[in-house]
Order: structure tokens, then sequence, then C-alpha cells
């Protein structure tokens, strides 16, 4: 349907400006606020251009100490956050590929009531077992590692569900095929399945390092130790400050350094990740 | 030499579905075998069956005098061609080609010798760096050949390879076939439900009706002497008038007005046919019976004529015939004709088999 109308055009754009600016603007003010000295925000207005302390406070973000009690500095915190996202979307990807394949492919008994119990898994997220997962990964004594930060949060009932349904798309002719051609299970999966559900995987990827990445509870609760601080759960400690001023200069520098890997992600993978959305190629 | 036996092969389901009662058939070295029959009929499973993606419930396979029953499909040195080719989409012909070779530790150079020989013989030469979405219907029926041809197995298996092609170029592909299976010599199992493929194509004939080989032999034979009336109406087209009668002292009695005269030793009820071609226009005086035209099909090198047997009892018989040329006969009106006797196929109606 192709509409020529001038008015309706012009009301389109302009609502689309308005969403963008909407969004935009609080990354803006974060920017900005990055570049004044922190006793500009104690006066009670909010500047809308650059200062002149972005330099020293970028520095002093990168490399010194967090402060408030975090003894690492962001960038470490950064390296820590992503050694936890990418050890999530890995372990995720890794473990629902195998479990999928597994429901798909082999004829054990209590195969669809297995997957049964993977899915209901649904319903448990961490905040919802965050007790007995916390006695669990304590008695294990997997506090302060990166896999009791890693680890519990590995399962996906969603990414299985999702490899399920893309293994059960693939013509059962195909399968046959590769068993005359004399592929084992082993070559079949690396050969054959790998490369037809790499669209999927990635899109995968995207929406698990981010949820990795954005994880505040597990990490808050099982770390102690300044050397596995991530970065997500250290703003809000960044922010509690009992006496004196509240850094917002520094704050709003490190907020914008944690929103950088996952806009990285997303844009280093959009056409992988559309195409695994979009494509059908099987 | 016997390349391949089935012996009471069967198959039933887990869920008591009896899909192949018992399958007896042996194959000579370099014979080309159509498995034909309505859909349903068990065609496929038997030839998944002797692929090894079936499992065989009853009896043994026998390739080369070896028992293949329990064997994996990669054992035992078959290829088979699909439907929709399962071509593996993200390899290119070459891969998709050399696949199997690899699997099977062939060297490269084994490999880049066997596709490139393979590749040469079916024109794929350029095609060999495409992906298979690259390519046309034809072009992918042609590589799923390429694979199986590649790793020269004992037997072919093709499960209806054609069906997903145009009319045009099915009879092209289906000249194609048969030129390379007699230049290969490789032994051939073929699945189709269309009769023409069939009998172009085979050397011998299967057909198959619920599971049971109603009758194995040459198209030629098949087409003479159907051993029922199932084959009789699938083997040929228009398929043949079979119609029901009573053999009795006088001859065939297809109603109480029509006798057709005829001595046999055999009285009860009968099906009688005759193929549409072997009726023959004639005059009022000689004329077996008459037909009042219904509808009239005029393909130019022939002319179908469908239309009912003319008859005093009110009973209404339908019937084909089939003359060479153009014909142009009036609707509702009469056509006289002959059934020559030695055209005649009489079926006992009860057991079904050919008198």
């Amino acid at each position: 349907m192709i509409e020529n109308r001038p008015w309706l055009t012009f009301v389109g754009h302009a609502t689309l400006w308005l969403g963008v600016a909407l969004v935009a603007l609080p990354v803006w003010m974060a920017l900005v606020a990055s570049t004044h000295p922190a006793s500009a925000f104690g006066v009670g207005h909010i500047p809308l251009w650059f200062g002149d302390a972005g330099v020293e406070t970028w520095k002093s973000v990168l490399l010194e100490e967090a402060g408030n009690g975090i003894e690492s500095s962001v960038t470490f915190m950064m390296l820590n956050s992503l050694v936890m996202a990418l050890g999530i979307t890995f372990g995720k990807i890794a473990i629902s590929l195998l479990s999928a394949y597994a429901i798909v492919f082999f004829r054990f008994p209590f195969r669809n009531f297995c997957f049964w119990i993977i899915f209901m898994t649904l319903m448990l997220p961490v905040e919802v077992r965050i007790v007995p997962t916390y006695e669990v990964v304590a008695n294990l004594g997997l506090l302060n590692s990166f896999t009791g930060l890693t680890l519990p949060l590995i399962a996906s009932a969603t990414a299985t569900f999702l490899f399920r349904q893309c293994f059960l798309s693939i013509p059962s002719e195909l399968v046959e095929a590769a068993r005359i051609d004399g592929a084992g299970p082993f070559r079949f999966f690396f050969d054959i399945l790998l490369p037809l559900t790499r669209t999927n995987i990635a899109a995968l990827f995207v929406i698990l390092f981010i949820y990795g990445w954005n994880q505040y509870l597990w990490p808050l609760i099982i770390t102690t130790d300044n050397a596995y601080y991530t970065l997500v759960m250290s703003i809000k400690r960044m922010l509690s400050v009992t006496d004196g001023d509240i850094e917002w200069n520094r704050i709003m520098a490190t907020t914008l350094l944690a929103m950088l890997p996952p806009v990285a992600v997303v844009i280093g993978m959009q056409k992988l990740f559309v195409k695994g959305l979009v494509d059908a190629e099987k | 030499m016997t390349d391949v036996i089935l012996e009471n092969v069967g198959k039933t389901y887990p869920n008591g579905y009896h899909a192949i009662p018992s399958v007896d058939l042996s194959i000579e070295e370099g014979e080309f075998i159509v498995l034909v029959g309505p859909s349903g009929c068990g065609k496929s499973t038997l030839l998944r069956m002797v692929a090894g993606l079936e499992s065989i419930t009853q009896g043994e396979l026998r390739i080369r005098d070896e028992r293949m029953n329990d064997k994996e499909p990669a054992e035992r040195d078959i290829a088979m061609v699909f439907q929709n080719y399962a071509l593996y989409p993200h390899m290119t012909v070459y891969n998709n080609m050399a696949y199997g070779l690899k699997n099977r530790g062939v060297g490269k150079t084994d490999i880049e010798e066997k596709v490139s020989n393979v590749a040469d013989m079916l024109g794929l030469t350029e095609l060999l760096q495409r992906k298979p979405g690259q390519l046309s219907g034809g072009q992918r029926q042609r590589v799923a050949m390429g694979r199986a041809m590649v790793r020269d197995p004992k037997v072919f298996l093709f499960d209806e390879p054609l069906s997903n092609l145009d009319a045009k170029l099915r009879v092209q592909m289906r000249i194609e076939i048969r030129q390379l299976q007699r230049k290969l010599g490789t032994t051939t199992l073929y699945v189709t439900h269309d009769q023409v493929e069939a009998m172009t194509l085979a050397d011998r004939l299967v057909v198959l009706n619920k599971g049971k080989a109603e009758q194995i032999g040459t198209p030629m034979d098949l087409y003479d002497k159907p051993a029922t009336p199932f084959v009789a109406s699938f083997i040929g087209s228009p398929s043949m008038n079979l119609l029901p009668a009573n053999l009795v002292e006088q001859g065939i009695k297809l109603s109480e007005t029509l006798i057709l005269p005829l001595s046999h030793a055999h009285r009860g009820g009968v099906v009688w046919g005759i193929r549409p071609e072997h009726l023959e226009v004639s005059d009022e005086q000689n004329a077996d019976f008459a037909l009042r035209v219904q509808a009239v099909e005029s393909l130019g090198a022939e002319t179908l004529i469908h239309g009912a047997l003319e008859d005093q009892s009110g009973r209404i018989t339908s019937l084909v015939i089939r003359l060479s040329g153009p014909h142009l006969p009036e609707i509702d009106s009469l056509i006289w004709l002959i059934a020559p006797t030695k055209h005649w196929h009489v079926f006992d109606a009860i057991t079904q088999q050919r008198l």
C-alpha cells in the first residue's frame, strides 16, 4: 500500500524523531554529565552541554579504583562482566544445543518427559530459586568464583526450546541422507546441524549476552571479593554513599561503559541476528 | 549373478499396523527394478527397508549374499536419491558430492578425481562451487544423482526422484537416468507412482498393492498379461475397461441382454477387461456392442471417447475407447464396437486371479 499524503508523512516522521529524542536524551545527558566536575551537580540543575572535566573523569574511571569500598577499577570490573556474560552465553548455547539434539534426534525412554521437565524450568528463573541456589553454590564452595557466577545461570529452557524447534524443521530426508553418507552422530552434529543453525545461534548469542551482561541480583549475592565484582552490580554500590557527595560524573561515565558491550554485540551481529529471525535456508 | 534378494520381507509397525505382509524378490546384477503402486501401497517403505532407514521386522534382505537386516545404511553400500533431493543446503555442490567419500576416509586427491568424473558425466562441472539454493530443480536433481553415483555403490535406490520436476524435464531426466544406469550397470531399485515412468524405465516391474506384490514381470508382460484386475487397471493409460460379468454356458454375460460368446470350463462371477486401444470401431452388423458417447477428449494424435455401454437392461456401465488420429463423434450418438477375443482379459471375481 503506497499512499502519498504529505501531512501523514510529516506526522509519522515527527513521531519517529520524538521517539529517538526520548530514548537518546538520557544517554546524551549521561555523556554530558561525565564531562563536568563532581561539584557541578550539587547546585540542582542538570547540565545539557559538555563541561571541561571530561578527560580527567574518564581517566580516573578507567584507571583508578571505583571507590566507595570497591577496590578494583571499572576496566577490571568490565572484564569480570565480560567473562561472566560470555561464560553464561557460551554455556547456555552449548548445553541447549546438546539437550535439543538429544531430544529431537535420539530415541530414549521418557524423551518427551525430559523435554517437559526442561520446559517447566522456564517458570523458575534465578530470582525465584535464589535462596536454594545460593545454598547449593555455597555448599559447593563456589562463592566468589567465576564458576559460581556462571554455572547456576547456564541451564536454559528457552534456548533448548528454540533449538528444538529449529532442529524439528530440518527435513528428515536430510538426516537420512547423512546417515547413508556415513555420518555418525558427531559428524552429523558438527557437519550438518551446526552450520544449519548458525543464524539461530547468532540470534541467541545476542539475546543471551545481554541477559548475562545485565545480571544484577545473582552477582550481588554471591560475590564478596573485589576480584569478582561485575560492573552492573557495582554501579549501585557506587551510588550508595553514606556521607559526602555522589560522584555523578564518574557514575555516568561508568553507566556509559556498561552500555557499550551490549551495543557492540547488537551492532556487530545485527546482520546474522536478523537473518536468524527471518531466514529459512533449509 | 543375483545381487539383491528379498526373502519373505515384511514390516509390522510397533502399533501393530501391517504395512508389508511379505515380499519375495530377487534382483539380478545390473537390473533396473521399478516398484510401482498407488500412494500408501508400501513401495517407499519397502525401499527404505532396503536402504536401512526402516527396520525389517520379518524375513531377510541379502545384498551380494550378505545378510543386511541389521546393518546401518552406511554399511550396506547403497546410495539413495530422495524425492526432495535432500542436498545439504550449506555445502557447495562439490562438498555435497564429496561428503560421503570424506566420511569413508577416501583420500583428498581420490575424492577430487571421482567428483570431477561424475560432474563431467552429469554436466555439473561449472556448478561445483555453487550452493543448492542457487540451482534449478533439474540441476538439483542431477546433483542428488551425482552424490549417489560418486560412491560407486552396489545398489542405487531412487525414491520418486522425478515427481518434483515439471513434465518436460521429467521426460528428459527419465531418459537420462535410464542411459546412465545402462552405462554404469549398477543394480537399481526405483520407486514411482507414475505408471509411464515405470513402464519406460524398468527391466522388471513390481506392482505393489497394500504391501503385497501383485505381479512381478517385464513391462510388456504386465501389459499383455496382467495377473489381477488391479494390475490391469494400474498399467496402461487410460486404464483398462473392467466390467463385472458372469461366465455362463454361452459366454461372458455382461448384462441380461449382452452376452459375448466364449467357450470356457469356468462358471461364475468374473471381471471382464479390455484395453481402450483394443476396441475397434465397426458397423452395426458385426459389432459386439454399442457405446453411447458421453465425452470426447481430442489429443491430436489420438482421441479418447468416454461413453456408456448401450444396454437394454438400463444398467449404466462406462467404457473408454482410444482411437488413433482425430475423431469427432457427436455427443449422445452411438458407436458400434468390436472387442477382439484375443485382447480379452478375464479374472475371477472372487480370487481376483487371471483365468
